[in-house]
This record gives C-alpha cells, sequence and structure tokens, in this order.
C-alpha cells in the first residue's frame, strides 16, 4: 500500500512562456486554477506528479516544477504557506491591472496539456 | 545628458541580438532553464512570484522625455500599462513575457537605455541624489562620475562575478538624498581646505538581514583618481569577500570583520600598488563626460515672478503643494518640482502609462527635457521656471499626481513585496495602503511633518525599512504575516539605523500601532521638533510604552 505523506500536495509551476503560474490538474493539463488539481496524497502520488513535472520542465512547457502542501477542505484547497496562497491568488493590489480574470485569461489563452 | 557614443550604441544593440538568439533557443529547448537562468538575469530578467518581471536600469535616475515616453509605451505594448519605479532609481515592469522581451530591449536600445546589470554578482545601476545638477546648495554635479562608473563599471571583467551585488551611490550636496551611508560605496563630492573639490569615500554600508552604515575610508580624494581608488577597493572586495557564505558575501560583512581601519590599509596598499592608479581617467574623458551634462538653456530670469506670487495668494492647496513639493534651484527663477507618486491608498512607486506620457510631455514642455527617478520612489521635474509652476500643477492634478505630501506620513517607501516578490515573506504594499489612508488627511499630515515611513517585505530590505524614521519589516510565522517595527532609523547625512521596539504586529493591528507612535510624538514633541529629533531625544521607550500598552 502507498505510504501517506504529512499532508496533501500539488504540484505548481511557470510558464515557460508568460511566467504565470499554473497547477498540474487531475486531466494531466496545466491550468491557472488550484480547484482542479491533481492531489497527491502518498509517496506513489509525490512520484508520479513529480514525473509528469519534470517530463513538462522537460519539453519547454513549463519552469520549475515543484509541490505545494494544501489543506482541503473539501470545498476548496487552501495551500498551508503564505508565499503558494499568494501564488495561487494573485496580487492583492492593483487590481484594475491585475484582476485574477485578467491574469486567468492570459493563461487559458496559453495552457497547453501535459 | 549623456548620448552614446559609437561604442555605446553598439555594446547594447548587439546584447539585445544576443538575448533575442537566446530566448529562442530557450523557447526551442536548446538551452535548460538552469542554462538559460544567468544569462536572463543578466539582462535584467526575474522569475517572480506571479510572472517574468524586466528592471530597466535608469543610469543615476536621470531621463529625458523620449526616455519616458518609451516606458510608457513598453507598459502599454508588452505590459498592462503600469510601472512600478524603485528604490534603486529603476523601473520595474511586472508581467512582460518571455519572448516579448528581446523586442522590448530593442525598444529601450533606441532610446539607449538597457537592463543590462540590474541583477546578479556584478556593480549595478550607479544611483544619484535626484536633485543632481539643480540644487541650490551643490558642490558640483556628480552626475558624470556616476556616467563614468556606468563606463567602467559595464562588463567589466574582472567586477563581473563578485562574492556579492555591488551598489554605488554618489551625492554632490552636503543633505544626503542619496542614502550614501547605506550603500557599498557611497561617494560624496565636497571641498578640501584648498577649495579644490573631491571625493569622500564611504564603504560598507548596506541594509538586508545586518544592517550597516558605511565608513569613511578617505575623506577627499582628487576627482582624477576616482576610478583608481574604486579598483583599489573592489580588489580587496573580490579577494577577501566572503564567497563560502552567501549572507556574509556583501562587502559591510568585509568591512565589519576586518575593522575600518585595516580595510582602509588594504584599500590604500592595494592602491599604492596599482599600475597607473591616476592616469585613470583622463582629464579630456573626464571633460568629455561631463560636457554632456553641461547646464541647459536656462533662461535669464528675476528671482521673483509676479504671476506664480499670484498663484500663491489665490490657491490654497497650490501654495501648500509649492511648499511641500517644491525645492530651490540654483539657477535663478527656475524651481525643482518633485512629483509625489504616494496618492492617499495608492501603490508607492506606481505610475501608470497615462501619467508616464503626461509627465514627458511636461518635462519637454516645461522642464528642459529633463526626468529624475527618486531612490524615495517619486519623480522629479528638475527644470521648471517659477512663472511655470501653476502650470505643472494643474496638469499634474489633472493626471492624480499632485499629491501634496513629499516627506510627509504618506510619501512611504515600500518594496513590491509578497504581492509579487518571489523572496518576500509577508505583503507590504497594502499595509502601506492602511497607514497611508489612516494618516492620509492632508491637514493632519501637515501638523505631523517631516516623517519617513518604509517598509520591506522580507529581511531583505529593499523597503529601506532600516532608514526609516518608522521602519516596518514584513515577516511570516505558520502561514500568517506579522509585522516588526523599527524607530529611529534615517538614511541621510544623519544616518543612522532603526531598532527594533518589541514583538511584532499583525496585518490587522499594525497601521493602529504606527498611528499610536505618531501620535505619541505629537504628544512628546518640543515646538518645531522632527519626529527624528523627538525619537533621539527621547529614545524608544516612551512609543513602545505607547505601542505595547495599548496593543
Amino acid at each position: 500500500m502507498a505510504k501517506k505523506i504529512s499532508g496533501p500536495r500539488i504540484l505548481t509551476a511557470n510558464l515557460l512562456g508568460d511566467g504565470l503560474v499554473v497547477f498540474l490538474g487531475k486531466d494531466g493539463s496545466w491550468a491557472p486554477s488550484l480547484e482542479s488539481a491533481w492531489l497527491a496524497h502518498s509517496n506513489d502520488d509525490l512520484e508520479q506528479l513529480e514525473a509528469l513535472g519534470g517530463e513538462a520542465a522537460r519539453s519547454n512547457t513549463i519552469v520549475d516544477p515543484y509541490l505545494v502542501e494544501v489543506e482541503d477542505t473539501g470545498s476548496t484547497l487552501l495551500p498551508v504557506e503564505m508565499r503558494e496562497r499568494m501564488r495561487a491568488r494573485g496580487p492583492s493590489v492593483n487590481l484594475e491591472f491585475n484582476s485574477k480574470s485578467n491574469g486567468h485569461a492570459l493563461v487559458a489563452d496559453q495552457a497547453v496539456a501535459g | 545628458m549623456y548620448r552614446y557614443d559609437e561604442f555605446d550604441a553598439t555594446f547594447v544593440s548587439e546584447r539585445v541580438d544576443q538575448f533575442r538568439d537566446q530566448v529562442a533557443r530557450r523557447v526551442k529547448g536548446d538551452l535548460t532553464e538552469e542554462q538559460f537562468r544567468p544569462l536572463r538575469l543578466m539582462n535584467g530578467l526575474y522569475l517572480q512570484l506571479h510572472a517574468y518581471m524586466l528592471r530597466v536600469a535608469v543610469p543615476y535616475g536621470t531621463l529625458n522625455s523620449k526616455q519616458m515616453h518609451k516606458l510608457a509605451y513598453i507598459a502599454d505594448k508588452f505590459d498592462r500599462g503600469y510601472g512600478h519605479f524603485t528604490t534603486r532609481q529603476n523601473i520595474q515592469y511586472n508581467w512582460p513575457k518571455l519572448p516579448d522581451v528581446p523586442d522590448i530591449l530593442e525598444h529601450l536600445a533606441e532610446v539607449e537605455m538597457h537592463a543590462i546589470q540590474t541583477s546578479g554578482n556584478c556593480i549595478r545601476n550607479v544611483t544619484a541624489d535626484q536633485w543632481s545638477g539643480v540644487a541650490a546648495d551643490e558642490v558640483e554635479d556628480p552626475r558624470p562620475y556616476a556616467e563614468l562608473m556606468r563606463q567602467w563599471s559595464s562588463l567589466h571583467p574582472e567586477f563581473s562575478f563578485l562574492p556579492r551585488k555591488f551598489k554605488i551611490a554618489v551625492t554632490g550636496d552636503k543633505a544626503d538624498r542619496a542614502a550614501i551611508a547605506y550603500h557599498d560605496i557611497g561617494l560624496r563630492l565636497k571641498k578640501n581646505a584648498a577649495g579644490e573639490v573631491g571625493f569622500e569615500i564611504f564603504v560598507g554600508g548596506g541594509m538586508g538581514r545586518t544592517p550597516m552604515i558605511a565608513a569613511r575610508v578617505r575623506d577627499w580624494l582628487p576627482k582624477s583618481e576616482l576610478l583608481g581608488y574604486l579598483e583599489a577597493v573592489m580588489r580587496v572586495y573580490n579577494l577577501n569577500g566572503r564567497r563560502d557564505n552567501k549572507y556574509k558575501a556583501r562587502i559591510k560583512i568585509l568591512v565589519h570583520e576586518l575593522g575600518a581601519e585595516e580595510f582602509t590599509r588594504q584599500v590604500e596598499e592595494e592602491y599604492a600598488r596599482l599600475d597607473a592608479p591616476q592616469g585613470l581617467p583622463s582629464d579630456q574623458e573626464l571633460e568629455r563626460i561631463a560636457a554632456y551634462f553641461a547646464p541647459p538653456a536656462y533662461e535669464d530670469l528675476a528671482e521673483n515672478d509676479a504671476v506664480h506670487t499670484q498663484h500663491l495668494v489665490d490657491n490654497k492647496d497650490f501654495a501648500e503643494w509649492v511648499e511641500r513639493n517644491v525645492a530651490p534651484h540654483k539657477i535663478t527663477g527656475y524651481a525643482i518640482v518633485n512629483i509625489s507618486l504616494k496618492p492617499v491608498g495608492g501603490v508607492p512607486g506606481d505610475a501608470t502609462s497615462g501619467q508616464m506620457h503626461a509627465i514627458a510631455d511636461m518635462a519637454e514642455k516645461m522642464s528642459l527635457d529633463e526626468i529624475r527617478v527618486t531612490h524615495e520612489q517619486n519623480l522629479v521635474l528638475p527644470n521648471v521656471r517659477k512663472h511655470d509652476l501653476f502650470a505643472v500643477w494643474q496638469e499634474l492634478k489633472e493626471h492624480k499626481l499632485a499629491d501634496a505630501n513629499l516627506g510627509l506620513a504618506t510619501d512611504i517607501i515600500s518594496c513590491p513585496g509578497l504581492d509579487y516578490c518571489g523572496l518576500a515573506t509577508a505583503r507590504s504594499i497594502p499595509i502601506s495602503q492602511d497607514i497611508s489612508i489612516r494618516l492620509g488627511d492632508i491637514k493632519r499630515q501637515r501638523d505631523i511633518g517631516d516623517l519617513k515611513i518604509k517598509i520591506s517585505g522580507c529581511i531583505n530590505a529593499c523597503g529601506h525599512h532600516h532608514a526609516g524614521h518608522i521602519g516596518i519589516l514584513g515577516l511570516e510565522k505558520r502561514g500568517v504575516e506579522y509585522y516588526q517595527i523599527t524607530l529611529g532609523g534615517s538614511g541621510d547625512e544623519t544616518a543612522s539605523i532603526g531598532q527594533i521596539i518589541g514583538p511584532g504586529f499583525s496585518s490587522e493591528t499594525v497601521t493602529d500601532a504606527v498611528e499610536t507612535i505618531v501620535d505619541t510624538y505629537m504628544d512628546l514633541r518640543k515646538s518645531g521638533e522632527t519626529f527624528l529629533e523627538a525619537y533621539r531625544r527621547v529614545g524608544a521607550e516612551p512609543f513602545k510604552e505607547a505601542v505595547y500598552a495599548t496593543h
């Protein structure tokens, strides 16, 4: 049986072209929202995520993939660290320029299947 | 202003071509991220929290209108319509796309700008007093020497892989508006007993996790010997700097560990050993560069302008703006206009493309085509006729740039913090906005008087919190932001490092704590005493008592 890890994790990275934040989804694609992120609960899951991240980095889709610990509230995923919450949420200032929809629209345009 | 010669133009243009090729190879996959990272950083391109960030150098903070228009154009065409002016007189774009960056650099090269050496362990953009060349009390314009250092340090093979990044600031005035004591090397032009102008040299200042005030290593150095002496300083650092420990690798640690006396001895010994220390630069080369900074075509004007004087009488808001934001000029009939990029509740240092275009237009029409960027994240129109001040103010008002708060409580320095920066541990901009709104009433601000509040979102101290009269450092503990407060810092000619007053505050209570500190000052100050003067008289205790009794 796969060994449990301390808390669930998701895989994140930045797109090579835009540099925008993306998360590896359950369907294997990279998307700006963590809501549909692939949740790893065991070491086997982690290994699989890391392998997919490495592959995507080697194929020049994304940059610097890494795992992020999240809290699964049932209805939402919340990164444990403040830094990762900010990455997932986007800037809390300059909203007229940086609204999530703006950023996400840009990402969605270029989201690439993993 | 300095104009690129053929060498400069070729070098910058070739660099754009090189980077275009490197980006193409990266996108194609011929370069890995590990191989590409140092190449992009050498061209000012970071990968930050949410996206790439391009840091463009504004050498010694001087721009012309064409350059400012170009910065606005880049913000519109390649970014999200705004830019962020930084504490190193640079501008940062927060959202460029990698494939666009070579085009951005090409646009910059068209107006003699670039992003080279805005990152990495090299000599960074040399910063200068924003009033250089126009300040009423200045000994001499330091910008020709800043330009000389720019040329000397650009791709200098010996100083391209230093133990850590290296920052130089220069001023030509006794009043220090360039925070020279907080730089790796700080230079001040001054006269010796014989009345000759030379450099007073300070080494080993810095912010970060180990803040230090620079030590004076030379009281006076002939101007012609500047590069030779700097070379000696750099060599001692390059040889003995702590390459084994990133956190101890800045020159301030070397100066501290050796002691200022021993460090100075080693520099002087090295200087004496240089082959031709006094041959760099030649007088002709100095004159060639200095000619670019010759004063512009000032008109012969009277000291007072009747129209301006009448506007001062008729319009209280204008008069208050002049009182706070306009400074004396060395040329009769002219004034220095300081443009606040700190609207109440706004993001410190940000300007929209529309504002940049407007400022460029004003500079062209009413400031002899010059603009300056300040390390306090504001802009300056350095050459405005007093006669034109009212027109400038009206234009600024139209573009929401006429806040009369220079040097007041809402003129806050703030780094991008965790809203943008990959290194940050907490947000700084929202805290600056909260404080700005809380203390924003202009009558209250004027009553409080000179007050420098500076906020950093991590220990690296890009928001200069160590030098804040009230400094705020954002940290994180178990997923929650909290803020440490320091008091008594200063980055001016009486430089001092702020002292931590006690346990930190939550993001919800830190503004209350700052307000309590300000109110405590208002209660205890003597007539005419500024916040810093009061703090230096009474120390931290009354502030601590007030803050920790109520929070």
